[in-house]
Parts: C-alpha cells; structure tokens; sequence
C-alpha cells in the first residue's frame, strides 16, 4: 500500500466528521431526573422513563437546552428559534424504548464553522493548499482553513452492552448479553461537519479545538476514553481536479486523536488501492482497528436506513426566545481562540505558548488569575516567565501520581507562582532552584519568598565572589587547566560543577559558565 | 349505621357515598364489601374485569373509617372528593401493586413498577380502587372483542358488546359493580363504549388530565377521563385527576371546578349550541340515533338555548388522518414490547431477531398486528411524505373548523356513535370497525374535549343512545353546563344509567332486598 503522502499526490481525500458529546456537565438525564454518573454500579440510575416502562414520558432537560445552544454559539452557528425532537426507530437493546429521541431537519443550530490553524509537521500533510490562508507563526509556517459545521443536534445516549460468551465481544455468537442503562438517556449533542477536511491532521485538529471548545464552556469532559467524547468520520477520495465526490466510508471506533488521525490515514491509503486497482468503493460502515492498524467492514449500507423518524408527540415544538438566547450568549466564557489572541497580543507570548495556554481551561484560568493583580508592562514582562513555569513545571507535576485531580486543588495559589516567576525572572533563583521552589510550594503551599527566606537560597550573581571562587577552583586543580588549554574543553563541565559545588549549588550558572571560560583561556 | 345491599349501593353516587359515609350513615368498608359483591354477583357475566384488587380497596376503606373514627373538632378527617368511592381503571393504566396487561399476552404477567397520575390522583382523594378492566388490546378496537383476555358483556345486553375500547370500565359503571371508572380516549373509546352502556363518559381537552403511566396508543392523540352515571359523578372525578402534572410536559392546569353547582345548575338559557347538518345526513347513522339526537336538540332549545347550524368542512377527512397519525405513533409507541427488559419472550428463538419477531408475533393479537405494520409502513422512507404530512396538514384543517365553529357558539351536539351496540362478531370487517367512530375521533384529532351523555333508548332497538356534548379547548366547563341541564331533561324522563341485569340479580336472591 502507498503510503499517505504518495496518495495524496494524486487523490484529494474528503473527510468528515460526526461529533458526540455527552453533556456530562449536567446532573440528571435528558427527559428524566436520573442522576448522570460515570462508573456507577450497573442499572442503579434508572426510573420508568429511561427503562422505557409502559406509560412513562419524557420531561426534557431545560439546562441541556442550554449546554447545546452555548456550543451552537461558541461553533459559529445560527440558534433556531423554533425546532422540534423527532422519533428515530430501530430496534437494538440498549435503545429501551426502540427509538431515540432525536432531532429532525432543523436542529437547536445550524449552519456555523470553526477556523483551524495548522502549522509545522501538521500543515506538512498537505501540499496543495487551495482554499487556505497562509501562516507565518514566527518558529513555524502553516496555514489557517475554514471547517463548516452543518448543525449540532440535541439526542439521548443508549445504554451499554457487554456480550459474553461470544467472539470479540460482539453479539454474534454470544451466548448472553448483559445491559446497564445507567447511560441511557444521558444527553448527547451530535455535531455534524461540512465535508471540509482535506487531511487527517485537520480532522485530528478540528476534534482538538472543538474538545477544547466544549471543555472551555465546560458542558462536557469531552473524555474519549470514558466515551464522553465519540468521533466517527465519514471519508472519500477523487481524483485531483475533480469536483464530484467519490464513494465514502464511515469510520467508527477512532477513540483517540491518534486513532482519528491514524484511522483515517490507514482507510484514504485503502481506498486508494482499491481504485487504483480498478475497483470501487463500497459504501459500508468500517471499524478501526488500531492493533492491527487497519480497518475491517463492520456492515454494508446497501439501501439507506429506514429510521421511520417522526415528530416525537410527548414533546411539544421547541421555541426559544430571544432573551433565552440572548442570556446564554451572555455567560458565554472567553473561548479559547479569543484567549490565544489576548495572550499573544496583550502578553506578547510566543504563539505555541499562547496556543496551548489558551486551550487548556485550568491552566490558563491559572495564568489570567496570577497575572490578575499585575497590569500593563509588569504583566507583560511576567507572562513569559509565567506560562513556561505553567507548560513545564506544573504540567509535570500535574502529571505526577502526587498531584491532586485538577489545578484547581492545588495548594498554592496563582499568587504563589506569580511570585515564583518574578524570582526567576529577576535572576534571584537559578533554574534549578526554582523547581527545588516550585516541588516544596506544590507540596506545602508556602509561599515561594518564605522558601527562599528560610532555606537562604538565592542565586549568587555577584561577579566578584564568583571570581574568588573560579580562582580558587583553578589553584586546586593544575594538572585539568593544562589539559583543558591543551585542547580538551570538554572539561568545561567539570569546573562548573567543581566551582557550583563550592557555592553551595547557588551560584549563577550562567556567569560561572562565562567567567570560568574567560579565566581558562588564560 | 349498616351494611349496605347490592340493590342500594348499586344506586349510589358519588356524593351520596362521600356524604353517607361524612354522615356515619354506613362505613367505607360497607361500600368496599357491597362493591365486592357486586363484583362477584355480576362480573361473572359482564366479565368487565381483568383484575380485582379487593384487598387494596378494603385496606383503602379502613383508612377512611379510621380517620373519621379519630376525628375531632380541632382535626378533621379531611375526607376527599371520591372519599369512598368504588373506582376501577381501564387495564392501560399503571397501579403499583397490580398487573397492567393492556389485554394483551405481550403483558400479560407484567407487574406495574409505578402508578399513573391519573390512578395516583384518584386514589389520593380517597377512591377505593376496586382493580382494573378490560379493553381492546392496547385500546385497538371499538367493540373490546380483541382483548386477548375474552370480551366484556353490555349489561344492557349480554348478546351484544359494550363498545370499546374503554369496554371494560362502561360496563363495569353501566352494570354499577363500581360507582365511577377512568377510561382512555384516542378516537372515541371513552364516549362510544358510555353511549353504547348508557353511561356518561367524558374525554377531556388534550392536556387536561395526565397521561403519565398510561400506556400510550397515540400519544398526540390519547387523554384520560372518567365514566360515571351522571354527569355529577363524572364531573367529581375530573376535580380529582385534573389538572398540570411535572411527569407529563403536555398536561396543563385549568383553574375550573367541575362540580361546582353554579356550573352544573347553570341551565343553558341564551346559549348558543351548534350542530352540524352534515353530520345527520351521514350515511350509516340509523334512524333511531338520528331522532335521539334531534329530540336532545329540541329539549335544548326548550330549555332557552339557541341552536345554530355549523360546518366543519374537514371533518369528513378526520377518519383517513386519523388512520395515519394513529398507527404512527403507536407503531412506534409498541416497539417497546420487545421481550428484552419485560413481557412475553419467545422461548423458542435462536437469536435476537428472530426473539423480537417470535415474541412480538405471538405476544400480539391480529389487530395490534395490523396497526403496527400499517403504522410501519406509513412512516417508512417515501412513504412518509404522501401520508404522514397530509395527515398533519388536515390536522391543521380539521382543528381550524372547530376553532371557527366555535365562533358562533358555545358547545357542539353530535351523535355518539352512528348506532346502538351491536352483537359480537356483527362487524367483522376492521374499516366498518372503524367508521363507529366517525363522529367521536375528530375531536381526537383537534384536540377539543367531548363527552357523551345517555338520552334514553333507542326506538328500534330499545338500547341506550348518547348524544356527544363539544367545547371549546380548555372550555371543558361549557361541556358540563350543557350536559347537566339535558341529563336532568331525561332523569325527568325516568332515564336511568344504571342496567336492570334483572336476569342475573335474579340468581343472587337474596341479596336483592
């Protein structure tokens, strides 16, 4: 099989995603007061309405409504005024009542688009850039695209199923199936994309901006591994030039930026092969499969499906009024593409600190909030500082099993690491001590001043002392100054650490370094 | 204070109930043990019930009788609307505690997990619920013959049925085995089983009462009411149902007290009450219900009413519309009996395919088939656009006439039902079936609340006839006003609601006092 690259030299792929998201920002479910918990024991929030019971009807969810309408408005999209939930038919277990309340024609949002910016390896994928926009991010090049959304609808999650005795876990061939409906009726928003994306990287990049989107206005935890977050793509291929769409698939499965990347990646190699042999596509649902990194067909769609979708009649016709919108639209927080501005803008940080800042919601409420107190020239010369501590630092510490679950329990505050910041940037700490500072702080909370005041550490920049120290190290070792003279500079080490050892590790490396250098040379 | 007789209690209404029993003038539990009775001297022949949950209604009683025995000055018994009185509910409406089978196989051991509003409301304001009745399965039919659990008996006629597909509690009232009973309307099957039973039977505006825990039919098209023999009684069991329930986003409150007297004694001087000239020419509408109704307009007019002739140009269309929208949703609504989670399962089936079309196939009667599959069929993919959207536009039609009807008066008068109850197996084509219900469903379809009231026998068949009472939506008030100052018309008359079942009491001897 040729490879991604190869391909696309001859072939456009056309690529499109369907996003779902379970709202898992709300406390109960789409049409009942079933509690929405991740994890909890099998069948324990359940009632007659998400069990499907005889006679039981739906009360919709008033703040889901809102969770999708702040999507719709964070993604660009028209908010319909008047729309209505449909009846989408079909028998599987895990549907209790056999059809999922969904929407019909017109969705809560129509019609909006994200902008992507792709640079560096990301932006490589693609060579022909048409309908693009050039970027010139300063450390790298790419380009800026546009990706439309069609609409973003509002429907309930089906329950799980676990098949026992069969092959892979599939129904075929199991010998029982078990189902836990504590997911049933969980509200989802299915968001549909335009068939925009020309490479698997603006997939993968679409997905992350609108996972980032949604975390922002925090009405999901967008977890692809909970399944909070699911993304099937739908993709073709034709030739360079030609406009008409080719034969797509549908790609399900990809439960990982990787595995969307990769999937899609695999599934435009495959059918290129396949119409370079002269063959066609078949139109068919296909499953990746990211052990054996291919994709194998899951079922062929060789008429459409019959969903029988009807107006749901338990659910009256939807208004929303202006002011409803209009109040959404109102607690809309700073999203992340507005954020990256001000921090490139305002801060003046470099564009991938600023990208990944602006979206990482806890990282970059810390930022605003230790910045919070400082204005004008003091924040600007802070920022910097500031966001490598946030992207180095805590990031790691984050990682680590000691950290707590979210920035937001940490024992120190945003003051705490804006003080921090200023120790680095003044030159009082080295870079060293400032993670020795940074590990106590995550650890105790106090204060970085206090560290430093009770532990004496301080960077020693003082040239003089340095001198004294660099002599010293020097006389004690004649036989290394020779050697070094006679060419062997890779002993340069050797004396900093000799000359930092002395100094009780607070001296400035940079100027033990310089000065050191200037004494060999003799 | 004393027991009660089958003969007395059978002529009780609800407020004498409520009244004799405030009065100490007998116990609930002589009305639970009289109503129990009645159940075992008369249902074995009237077979109007599926379930009787005797236990429950004596411990109701007692509950009764406990707070009236404890009660003082300072604290009240607090008796409510139906404080005593034997109520039974159509087999569609879930009550914790008992099966609801909706007569069908599918259901047949199935055990209600919660209770219904409507069941819930009329247990609250002290009913004693007596069990629960037989219907057409799932409320398909218009004769209770398709209930998988054998037919219901008209106790005015043991030959003939008793309407359907609210069979079970027309004839449970009409028999007078319970004082009161709810029904289900979605074409008729509250008012066409009343006027076939000689009871009154009442079908709300959409939205007035509840539908949560009743197992749906078409659920833009289904509403809850109550059978009763006089128009009092029925108008007490809406004040206890009634009203805006959380579970059901399409009920709403109406500030409206059903049995006030103001209401009931209002007479009907000045008002203005139309009828259709279309709808007495109908073919199929026997001279004998035509001539009951004439003469229910003439006592309208005689008691100072103005009777106005209307058009509903659409009404023709309601039937055709109503054979879309109806299979539709319940064609979808059904797809919950599935065998996976409750109900009858297949044993026999291989895989899950084959256990949803075994179990579904035997589960179901023929006629729940045939709704199903033409409810499948009309929403299928090209399908959909040449039926299903039409219905909806004449829905619009339809809904419109009456909001112009309306215009120029106050309350409609139609017949019931085009004839007197037949015998079973006499139709035995469904789309005749079907057309006993030309004029009750399009007010299903408009949403308007409608209730029949018996105006004496027929001349031919010497069987009760109903005459059918149309309001504004919401203006369900004007309904009552209209049927109470009839309903006394015909009691002047020596109309009764109650059957004589001479024959069967006949064999209980000695109870009859």
């Amino acid at each position: 099989m040729k490879s991604l690259a190869e391909v696309l030299q001859s072939w456009e792929a056309v690529i499109g995603l369907e996003v779902h998201a379970e709202l898992t920002c709300l406390k109960t479910k789409m049409f009942c007061s079933c509690a929405i918990e991740y994890g909890a024991s099998p069948n324990t929030h359940v009632c007659p309405v998400c069990l499907g019971l005889p006679g039981a009807l739906p009360v919709p969810n008033r703040a889901a409504i809102e969770g999708i309408v702040m999507a719709g408005l964070a993604c660009g999209c028209e908010i319909m005024r008047d729309s209505m939930f449909y009846r989408k038919n079909y028998f599987y277990p895990d549907m209790s009542k056999n059809f999922q309340t969904t929407q019909g024609p017109i969705a809560f949002c129509m019609q909006g688009g994200l902008d992507l910016e792709l640079v560096g390896k990301a932006a490589e994928e693609r060579w022909d850039l048409a309908g693009t926009e050039p970027l010139d991010v300063g450390v790298a090049q790419g380009y800026r695209t546009h990706i439309g959304i069609t609409r973003i609808h509002m429907e309930e999650d089906a329950g799980k199923m676990v098949h026992v005795g069969g092959s892979d876990g599939r129904i075929t061939g199991a010998a029982y199936s078990l189902i836990d409906y504590n997911r049933c009726g969980t509200p989802l928003i299915e968001l549909v994309t335009e068939p925009d994306m020309r490479s698997p990287e603006e997939a993968r990049a679409f997905l992350q901006k609108l996972r980032q989107i949604y975390l922002t206005l925090g009405i999901s935890d967008v977890s692809m591994e909970e399944g909070s977050l699911r993304c099937d793509g739908n993709v073709s291929l034709r030739r360079r030039g030609v406009s008409e769409l080719g034969v797509k698939t549908e790609l399900k499965n990809m439960n990982s930026f990787k595995n969307l990347h990769d999937g899609l990646a695999y599934e435009i190699c495959r059918q290129a092969e396949v119409l370079e042999e002269g063959g066609s596509v078949r139109q068919e649902t296909r499953h990746w499969e990211p052990a054996q990194k291919r994709t194998f067909t899951l079922r062929v769609k060789e008429t459409a499906d019959d969903y029988r979708l009807f107006p749901e009649p338990d659910l009256a016709p939807y208004h929303l009024s202006d002011e409803f919108v209009a109040g959404v639209a109102a607690r809309l927080p700073e999203l992340p593409d507005e954020k990256k501005t001000r921090y490139l803008e305002e801060y003046g940080l470099p564009w991938p600190d600023a990208v990944t800042l602006s979206s990482d919601p806890a990282l970059s409420r810390f930022l605003d909030a230790a910045l919070m107190d400082e204005g004008g020239a003091a924040a600007v010369k802070l920022a910097r500082p500031l966001a490598n501590l946030l992207l180095n630092e805590v990031s790691a510490w984050l990682a680590s099993p000691q950290a707590p679950q979210s920035l937001a329990l940490a024992a120190f505050s945003p003051q705490s690491l804006a003080e921090l910041a200023e120790l680095a940037c003044a030159g009082t700490l080295s870079s060293k001590q400032v993670k020795e500072v940074f590990a106590q702080m995550a650890e105790s909370g106090t204060s970085p001043k206090q560290i430093v005041k009770e532990q004496g550490l301080r960077q020693v920049s003082d040239v003089d002392a340095i001198q004294q120290v660099v002599a010293e190290v020097l006389a004690a070792n004649p036989e290394k100054v020779d050697e070094y003279r006679a060419g062997k500079t890779g002993l340069l080490g050797f004396f900093v650490g000799q000359a930092m050892k002395a100094m009780g590790g607070q001296g400035n490396p940079k100027l033990i370094n310089q000065l050191l250098e200037d004494a060999l040379k003799g | 204070m004393g027991q009660l007789t089958l003969s007395e209690y059978r002529q009780l209404s609800v407020a004498d109930i409520r009244d004799g029993i405030a009065a100490r003038q007998f116990l609930a539990a002589d009305v639970v043990e009289a109503a129990l009775t009645a159940v075992e001297a008369l249902d074995c022949q009237v077979h109007s019930f599926l379930e009787v949950t005797g236990e429950a209604a004596r411990q109701a009683a007692a509950h009764i009788d406990q707070a009236l025995a404890a009660e003082t000055a300072a604290q009240p018994a607090g008796l409510g609307t139906l404080a005593g009185v034997p109520i039974a509910f159509k087999d569609n409406m879930n009550l914790e505690g008992s099966h609801t089978t909706c007569a069908s196989r599918i259901l047949e051991n199935y055990h209600s997990l919660y209770t219904a509003t409507c069941v819930a409301r009329s247990l609250e304001a002290g009913g004693l619920s007596l069990g629960k009745l037989n219907m057409d399965e799932f409320a398909f039919g218009s004769s209770t013959e398709t209930s998988a659990f054998g037919c219901t008996f008209n106790p005015w006629d043991l030959e003939r049925v008793p309407g359907g597909s609210s069979g079970g509690p027309a004839a449970a009232v009409a028999a007078g085995i319970v004082t009161v009973s709810l029904g289900s309307d979605t074409g008729g099957s509250i008012r066409q089983p009343a006027s076939f039973c000689g009871v009154v039977g009442f079908k709300p505006t959409y939205g007035l009462v509840s539908r949560y825990g009743v197992v749906a039919f078409g659920s833009s098209l289904d509403q809850v009411g109550p059978l009763g023999r006089s128009v009092a009684d029925v108008a007490a069991v809406m004040d206890a149902i009634g009203g805006r329930d959380p579970l059901d986003c399409t009920s709403q409150h109406l500030d409206v007290k059903f049995v006030a007297k103001e209401l009931l004694e209002a007479g009907v001087q000045g008002m203005r009450i139309g009828y259709v000239p279309d709808f007495l020419e109908l073919d199929g509408l026997t001279g004998e219900v035509k001539r009951a109704c004439e003469a229910a307009m003439a006592n309208l007019e005689a008691l100072g009413a103005q009777l106005v002739p209307v058009e509903l140009p659409n009404a023709k269309a309601a039937l055709a519309a109503y054979y879309v929208i109806g299979p539709c949703e319940a064609f979808s609504n059904l797809s919950r009996f599935d065998s996976v989670r409750y109900g009858y399962c297949a044993e026999a089936a291989a895989n899950l395919g084959q256990q949803y079309e075994q179990s579904r196939a035997q589960g179901f009667g023929p006629e729940v088939i045939r709704r199903v599959m033409l409810g499948s069929y009309l929403l299928s993919a090209g399908v959909y656009d040449t039926y299903y959207y039409p219905a909806q536009q004449v829905r619009t039609l339809i809904t419109a006439d009456y909001a112009r009807a309306f215009e120029c008066c106050e309350a409609l008068i139609t017949p019931t039902s085009p004839r007197t109850a037949f015998r079973f197996g006499e139709i035995a084509d469904p789309t005749s079936m079907y057309l006993s219900d030309i004029f009750t469903l399009p007010i299903n379809i408009a949403g308007n609340g409608g209730l029949s009231l018996p105006v004496g026998m027929g001349d031919e068949t010497g069987l009760p006839v109903g005459v059918q009472i149309i309001g504004p939506q919401f203006k369900d008030d004007q309904i009552f006003r209209v049927a109470a100052a009839l309903e006394a018309v015909y009691a002047g008359q020596g109309s009764v609601s109650l059957a004589p079942l001479e024959s069967i009491l006949a064999k209980t001897g000695g109870d009859v006092q």
